[in-house]
């Protein structure tokens, strides 16, 4: 009994395509904001750099660190481009998958009225295309997937580099104050970033539900 | 399933009209597609909307084989017309697509390839099926401003796209126009909303009044046969047209 239920609830192709597509709109808007936020990290980086320059030997922990958040910073614009290439690929795939939905249904229809056999090797043939369609979606997802999971390790490392920031921050004497509102600020962001990719991670687009 | 009715034939050459379809949800319009055969070949004129391709496939299938259609003709670029194109060259991707030099790249967001079209000059052009010599007779701005019948002299049918085009109420809805007075009721608004220009009209009718045909055939409604193909144009000719409410 439990069994028909869930088929008779499961959702069609058609549906499901549907409703991918809103998810994948919804991870590419979250994307695009988190890409914005990311741009604001270099912006950072590069003031935490001109600070510890500034405060000299008196801040020395901190230089380094500020040199590892630059790098850090470009990372992160690298892995952003990544994801904004997968997520356009996963958008235009989902909308292929949804066209070839529409069109194999008509096409069916259209063979399954016919009184003559007709057109079953055309049908065939349009199936095949579709699982293509299919794969390639289902490969992008994936990558999609992994990529994401590679921003999440790339800023929880920048979190522990903030993190450590801020105590260096506390050694940096007549500069203690303006260091650690800088390690504070990125730190702040860093996070902001790192809660995004992980509700972006447990997406239903990746979870299938 | 729509149904299928020979209106001519001759060997070979036949035309075959797929209409009336009864399981067509009420809310898009009822269109008449037609299939021209000669030889081995076959020509499709509108083949109508993506929505009402299993209808129109499934009929014709039973009277020809598809994937022997060698080329569709567009009369103009309207959804109804030709939007399920790219359905019916999954059965034969070689098929062309004539349509007005106008529309030939609007169309092709309905599918096909860049080998798909051929664009028809304003004039017209000859189109042969197997050796038949059907012509694409201009009729521009009635109601596309580009936009063509086929005229088959040997058969004498003119196919006519919109022009003579009626929205029929259930229950009168006959293949052949019966009685003119009572039928052309039902195309009046149609024309005076959808075709845009009384001199192309003007032109258009002195046209076709010259051309030898028995049945005049449109896109929707019912089809003009004997006598009241010329009643028809008469009363086209003396419509005022391209007048809206607004
Ligand atoms: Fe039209
Ligand atoms: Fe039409």
């Amino acid at each position: 009994m439990t069994m028909t239920t869930a088929l008779s609830t499961r959702p069609t192709k058609a549906q499901q395509a549907g409703v991918d597509l809103l998810r994948i709109v919804r991870i590419n808007e979250e994307i695009k904001s988190v890409v914005g936020v990311a741009f604001k990290i270099n912006i950072m980086a590069l003031n935490a750099i001109f600070l510890a320059k500034r405060a000299g030997t008196a801040a020395r922990g901190f230089g380094v660190l500020s040199n590892e958040l630059r790098v850090f910073s470009q990372d992160l614009r690298d892995g952003m481009s990544a994801l904004t290439g997968l997520i356009h690929g996963c958008v235009t795939e989902v909308s292929v998958v949804l066209q070839d939905i529409r069109h194999t249904a008509l096409l069916r229809r259209a063979v399954e009225l016919s009184p003559v056999a007709c057109g079953r090797d055309v049908l065939a043939a349009r199936e095949v295309e579709n699982d293509r369609h299919a794969e390639r979606l289902a490969r992008l997802r994936k990558q999609l997937r992994g990529a994401l999971d590679d921003a999440f390790r790339m800023v929880e490392l920048g979190g522990v580099l903030a993190k450590s920031a801020k105590i260096e921050a506390a050694y940096g004497q007549s500069f203690a104050l303006p260091l650690s509102q800088v390690s504070g600020e990125f730190d702040g962001v860093v996070e902001e970033i790192r809660s995004s990719l992980e509700a972006l991670r447990r997406s239903a687009f990746f979870t299938g539900n | 399933m729509k149904k299928t009715k020979t209106i001519f034939e001759d060997g070979n050459h036949k035309w075959v009209a797929i209409v009336r379809d009864p399981d067509k949800p009420n809310y898009l319009i009822d269109t008449n597609e037609y299939l021209v055969t000669h030889g081995s070949q076959g020509m499709l004129l509108d083949p109508g909307g993506a929505e009402v391709f299993p209808a129109v496939f499934s009929a014709l299938s039973s009277e020809f084989d598809p994937s022997a259609l060698s080329a569709i003709f567009a009369s103009h670029q309207d959804p109804d017309v030709c939007s399920s194109l790219a359905l019916w060259l999954e059965f034969n991707p070689q098929m062309r697509c004539y349509v007005s030099w106008l529309w030939a790249g609007f169309i092709p967001h309905f599918g096909g390839s860049a080998e798909t079209f051929v664009a028809m000059p304003d004039e017209g052009v000859d189109i042969s099926l197997d050796g038949l010599m059907l012509k694409a007779v201009p009729a521009h701005y009635l109601h596309s401003s580009g936009n063509f019948h086929l005229y088959d002299k040997v058969a004498k049918v003119l196919f006519s796209g919109d022009v003579g085009a009626a929205l029929l109420p259930h229950g009168e809805d006959g293949l052949f126009v019966e009685n003119f007075d009572k039928h052309i009721r039902h195309a009046e608004g149609f024309h005076r909303r959808w075709m845009g220009s009384n001199e192309a009209k003007r032109r258009w009718c002195e046209r076709v009044s010259q051309m030898d045909i028995g049945m005049l055939c449109p896109q929707h409604g019912a089809i003009y046969q004997g006598a009241d193909v010329q009643r028809f144009i008469n009363w086209f000719d003396g419509l005022q047209v391209g007048i809206s409410g607004g």
